[in-house]
């Protein structure tokens, strides 16, 4: 294919995206919609990610064991646990420190403090306190210690307290994923016939120019190729768009984003900008191939060469 | 040039558009076609460009036969052969010289190329001078001259009128007649499509008629007959 074929096809394509101006305004902001929605996807991810991350945080398994296992005992456990995929990390409350932070939480309850004296051996076991890298595994690592040699060490666990809080925030997250997977689908799936109908209409208002093309012996894909190009360009500048849109409303989302999270720690905008290729790169990608597959369609149903 | 070997075409689901045409035009020829309305002159000639295929038979056009013809060698046929219509199909919002660009840019010409023939045709149609007017600022023989012009511009070996002059009064269909006398002097095959007796007449060439679909005389100096 000649420079002068390639120059020609934008041109024509370029001229078929101006002569139905109007529509192509609509295409566009349809176009946008759809990836603006699939941005707030991605916010609502980033919020949901940041919500159960500081969750998380706070959540842990402490695993008491039993007054009689010793110290070389349970840092056996701990040597275990830590080999586990599943753990992030693992703080060890000896048996004396356990007691020292009972008695300071006690202080002033003297009959405590009183009858703890009277004791000549710690009540207290020690204590394993295990963050696990996601919410998921604790039942896991739950579990891998229930069924290890180890159980019978252990006294207690205190899990169970976190279980439905974890699961309540999960749901809630899976629920706002899918109605915004749901929106984001329905945007797209408008815009697909959007550009498809586009497309029947740029034909029917290029069948003159159609008409002459095959007259004077244009090869058939160069006849077919400027609506193709056109569904392109439609990808192009509904991007470019959407990028220029997403950062001021990013801005405007932050001050309340940060209110609720109580911390400033998330920046949506920079979170977007450091994954902008990621982000805007596929969307870019997957809407020209869309364009793409619906313009095709429309040629082939419309423009018979 | 073109050879039309026992030629049918039915139109679904039940028109006999032409029945057995049997045709043999030799290159340089000048070749009349008249004949009453709906008697398959225009759908030879669509034959003829492959936008119709035969129903049976066989088309040989410049010793290629197109009657199998794929969809992807058309444009090289439709590249050979020149083709006028009597509604001229000029695109309004363009000008003289963007109207004949348009059919060498289609077809991929380099600006270069562009720049040196359109020249050229718009002065064997003797138009210099008014590439820079609308289709609307010219009159109906000018506007069939540029729709002439347009259709040479890849030198066709054939060039096929169909009723060119039909929209045209007695003095701009005479000249669009001479013109089309002129290019079939240089060397092209013309292939007339007309109703029109006087036309006819005057050409004083190869008449060939048409009833029914179907060839009811072929003369070498023809008159019109029916
Ligand atoms: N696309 C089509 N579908 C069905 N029938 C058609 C089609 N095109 C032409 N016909 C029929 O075929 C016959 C021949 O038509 P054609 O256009 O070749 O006539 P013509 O000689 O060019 O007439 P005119 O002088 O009026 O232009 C007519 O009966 C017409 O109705
Ligand atoms: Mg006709």
């Amino acid at each position: 294919m000649s420079l002068a074929s390639w120059y020609q096809l934008i041109i024509f394509s370029w001229q078929s995206f101006w002569r139905n101006i109007w529509l192509s305004i609509v295409t566009i902001t349809i176009i946008v919609l759809a990836l603006v929605s699939i941005n707030f996807l991605v916010v609502l991810n980033v919020i949901t990610d940041t919500a159960v991350s500081l969750v998380q945080e706070k959540i842990d398994v402490s695993v008491y064991f039993k007054q009689t296992v010793t110290e070389p005992q349970v840092l056996e456990v701990k040597t275990y646990l830590a080999s586990l995929a599943q753990v992030d990390d693992i703080t060890y409350i000896s048996q004396q420190t356990a007691l020292q932070a009972f008695r300071e939480r006690h202080q002033q309850n003297t009959a405590i403090i009183e009858s703890l004296e009277a004791l000549d051996q710690n009540p207290l076991g020690a204590t394993l306190i295990i963050q696990a890298k996601s919410l998921d595994d604790y039942p896991e690592i739950l579990s891998v210690l229930d069924n290890s040699k180890y159980n019978e060490l252990i006294l207690d666990k205190n899990f169970e307290d976190h279980a439905a809080y974890i699961s309540k925030l999960k749901n809630i997250s899976d629920t706002i994923n899918r109605i915004g997977i749901l929106t984001a689908a329905v945007f797209i799936f408008i815009a697909t016939l959007i550009v498809f109908n586009t497309i029947r209409v740029a034909i029917y208002t290029h069948r003159q120019e159609i008409g002459i093309m095959k007259l004077v012996g244009a090869a058939n894909w160069f006849i077919r190729s400027p609506f193709l190009f056109s569904g392109i360009w439609y990808g192009i500048v509904a991007t470019v768009f959407a990028v220029a849109i997403m950062f001021p409303l990013l801005k405007v989302m932050q001050p309340p984003l940060n209110a609720f999270f109580l911390t400033a720690d998330v920046s949506l905008a920079a979170y977007f900008r450091q994954h902008f290729w990621q982000i805007f790169g596929i969307e870019f990608l997957g809407i020209i191939l869309l364009n793409a597959v619906s313009s095709f369609v429309a040629i082939r149903r419309y423009l018979k060469v | 040039m073109i050879i039309f070997k026992n030629i049918t075409k039915l139109y679904p689901p039940n028109t006999t558009a032409v029945k057995g045409i049997n045709l043999h035009i030799k290159p340089k020829e000048f070749v009349s076609i008249v004949g009453r309305s709906g008697t398959g002159k225009t759908t030879l000639v669509k034959l003829l460009i492959a936008e119709e295929k035969p129903t049976e038979g066989r088309i040989i056009v410049g010793g290629w036969d197109i009657t199998g013809i794929r969809s992807n060698e058309i444009p090289i046929l439709r590249r050979q052969i020149g083709v006028v219509f009597q509604d001229f199909k000029l695109l309004t919002k363009k000008t003289v010289f963007e109207n004949i660009a348009f059919a060498l840019q289609v077809c991929g010409a380099k600006r270069s190329r562009i720049q040196e023939i359109v020249p050229q045709v718009l002065k064997i149609v003797n138009l210099s001078g008014k590439e820079n007017r609308y289709p609307l600022q010219l009159s109906g023989g000018e506007q069939q001259r540029v729709a002439i012009a347009r259709s040479l511009v890849h030198r066709p070996k054939i060039l096929i009128a169909d009723e060119p002059t039909g929209n045209l009064d007695s003095f701009n269909t005479r000249e669009i007649i001479d013109l089309l006398l002129k290019i079939n002097e240089f060397g092209t095959t013309v292939l007339l499509v007309s109703h029109d007796r006087e036309v006819v007449n005057y050409v004083n060439k190869r008449v060939i008629a048409l009833g029914d679909g179907q060839i009811i005389s072929d003369q070498k100096i023809g008159k019109y007959i029916i």
